[in-house]
């Protein structure tokens, strides 16, 4: 409701006059600008932080490339070489310069950054999409079917999957498949291989997709049972559809699930900076070539340009979620879309 | 808004017609809600005496120390009745420490994420305006931040030990309890009863204490319920990836952890705790909602 208001504001600037004004003055579009520009603060914001946790924990990352026999004027030297022995906000605003020139910097190991997203972030990608995908999928078409009937037979079975889903940790649902379908069936391998093309993805991206889907399955589909049934049984619209004589089918997918998917897709964008975090332990699990798993090695190492980027990339996910929530939001509801014409 | 009776809440939920009630469907239903709400509450006491008060009365075997002799030995063998692991330790007593372990970070975090995350969660939903927008900033970072990403980093720099960990995953409890309560202060905020007070000069923070969080807790219990479950998972996540409590010591995270180790030849290793996993988050998964149920008001 927030954005309606804030979209209500905008319309408040007479005399919009011209193609160009009547471009920039597109409720829309100002609404995609404004909500850009609200990403930078907090992109900035999340990798200042990275830094400011990693400068005040004990630094040993000299230390980790020299090994543990090295001598404390060598770490020195190499703390003094890498940078790492400036004042932090030094070595933050260095850093800023660089992202934004769009170098990422060089990892403890030696290897360029931006080589290791562009090697990583694909595969990363792919797994949140698949798991999404087939989750939110799933999750439609089985609580449509359980809003059907509350306290039906479909329902109760979807409350108790849904339960079980919600409450089981990621990372043993994955053993689970594991013993099921890589040990005892065979069909999928234990450990994931490169995702080359469809097969490769299909065969390695399955399982890790499908321990991170089930949890998101239980969220989705719970939320969206619980509104459908709410809107069936109260809003003035459905009563009316009912009334009309549209069919019960009809009235709860044209009607119903139209509205509910609204909410569905606040939570989704909002949850998807702690799906971000499921990810890196699924990676971690199957060994994924992602950059969950990556991240996690990067912290051992205490790599700090390697796990800068991650974050970022992993903040970006989020904020990016965000956003296309909200444009989702203006095409999906005309009444956002064409701001202050109605209400 | 003291919790309602039953009988209301039950008559808000039938069909409007008071001749459709059926007397024998009320009965079943009323059964069915206590039942929702007491078999996890029951299930949740039983495997918090079995982690707290048994060590107490029982002598178990030691959850660290085994016997090398009797190592893998299968569940339900003599006096050790979920079996040993490679080192023959007994699976039991491991299981029985972990959950001490995963109790007290769950409640610990959940106790952290509400005194601090609560009280910035109040401030910003009661007094709205800049104060709102500042508090309301920081969570927005804190929660668009991986916090996974921040709790490894955090429990890496630290060092594995119990409080280590409590102080990494609060940056998971914080932000969420945050919003969490700023939301419901924000619907409380406006109602005539806040007015009242504010017209016949209640000081802010009697008003706080005395009208704002009496109504928010019913939605902060619930909250925390669902919160220590996460926590459970969380911690165990953080143990399996090795930035959690140190090895020799028991919890359901290593167990799951070390079990990986011979998935293929003793699925039990990893299936014992992630049973215990699930059967304590999804007691709490239940009873936060089934006390949503019984609390929210029509």
């Amino acid at each position: 409701m927030a954005l309606v208001q804030q979209i209500q504001l905008q319309q408040g600037e007479p005399g919009a006059r011209g193609r160009a004004r009547r471009v920039t003055g597109s409720p829309a579009l100002r609404m995609v600008g404004r909500r850009l520009l609200a990403v930078i603060p907090v992109l900035i914001g999340v990798s200042f932080l990275t830094f400011a946790i990693m400068s005040t924990l004990p630094n040993n990352t000299a230390q980790a490339i020299l090994g543990l026999s090295a001598s404390p004027a060598a770490v020195a030297q190499l703390n003094h070489s890498l940078g790492l022995d400036r004042p932090f906000w030094v070595q933050y605003w260095s850093w800023l310069i660089n992202v934004l020139h769009g170098n990422f910097g060089t990892a403890v190991q030696g290897q360029s950054v931006n080589h290791e997203l562009a090697i990583y972030v694909p595969t990363t990608l792919a797994l949140l999409v698949y798991a999404l995908v087939v989750s939110l999928a799933l999750a439609i078409i089985v609580a449509t079917l359980a809003a059907r009937r509350p306290n039906g037979i479909a329902d109760r079975i979807n409350l108790t999957v849904s339960m079980l889903g919600l409450s089981t940790a990621p990372y043993a649902f994955a053993f689970l498949l594991i013993i099921i379908f890589a040990v005892k069936l065979g069909w999928f391998p234990v450990l994931s291989g490169p995702v080359t093309g469809p097969a490769s993805f299909f065969r390695n991206l399955t399982l890790p997709a499908a321990s991170i889907g089930f949890g998101l399955f239980a969220i989705y589909s719970r939320l969206l049972r619980a509104d459908l049934v709410e809107q069936m049984q109260r809003e003035d619209y459905i009563v009316t559809a009912k009334a009309k004589g549209v069919a019960p089918w009809r009235v709860l997918i044209r009607h119903a699930l139209r509205n509910s998917l609204f909410n569905l897709i606040t939570v989704i964008a909002l949850n998807l900076g702690g799906l971000v975090g499921a990810v890196a332990i699924i990676e971690t699990v199957f060994q994924v070539q992602g950059i969950g798993n990556d991240l996690i090695t990067g912290i051992s190492n205490h790599d700090l340009p390697l796990i800068q980027g991650i974050t970022l990339v992993f903040a970006l996910v989020t904020v990016a979620g965000n956003l296309l929530a909200d444009i989702l939001y203006a095409v999906l509801d005309p009444r956002i879309r064409y701001g202050s014409s109605t209400s | 808004m003291a919790a309602p009776l039953p009988d209301v809440t039950l008559l808000g939920a039938l069909p409007p017609l008071p001749s459709l009630v059926n007397a024998r469907r009320l009965r079943a239903q009323r059964l069915g809600r206590a039942l929702r709400l007491w078999v996890p509450a029951g299930i949740l006491i039983l495997m918090l005496a079995m982690c707290f008060v048994l060590p107490l009365v029982a002598s178990l075997p030691s959850p660290t120390k085994g016997d090398i002799i009797v190592n893998n030995e299968p569940p339900f063998s003599p006096g050790h009745w979920l079996g040993t692991d490679m080192q023959g330790v007994d699976i039991f007593s491991k299981l029985v420490y972990g959950g001490q372990v995963a109790f007290e970070i769950g409640a610990a975090v959940t106790a952290i994420g509400i005194a601090i995350g609560g009280t910035l969660g109040i401030i910003a939903g009661y007094f709205g305006g800049s104060v709102d927008a500042v508090i309301s900033r920081v969570l927005d970072i804190l929660i668009a931040f991986p916090a996974l990403v921040l709790a490894l980093v955090i429990a890496q720099g630290l060092g594995g030990s119990e409080i280590h960990v409590i102080w990494a995953l609060s940056v998971f409890g914080i932000p969420a309890v945050g919003r969490v309560t700023r939301g419901a202060t924000l619907t409380i905020r406006g109602l005539p009863f806040m007015v009242a007070a504010k017209l016949s000069g209640t000081r802010g923070w009697r008003i706080i204490a005395r009208h704002v969080v009496p109504n928010i807790i019913p939605t902060i219990v619930t909250f925390s319920l669902l919160g220590v479950g996460i926590v459970i998972i969380l911690e165990g996540a953080l143990d399996f990836l090795g930035y959690g409590i140190p090895p020799p010591t028991a919890s359901w995270g290593n167990m799951i952890s070390n079990g990986q180790q011979i998935l293929s030849a003793q699925p039990e290793y990893v299936l014992i705790p992630s049973i215990a996993l699930l059967v304590t988050v999804a007691s709490l998964n239940m009873l936060g909602d089934a006390l949503r149920e019984r609390w929210s008001t029509q």
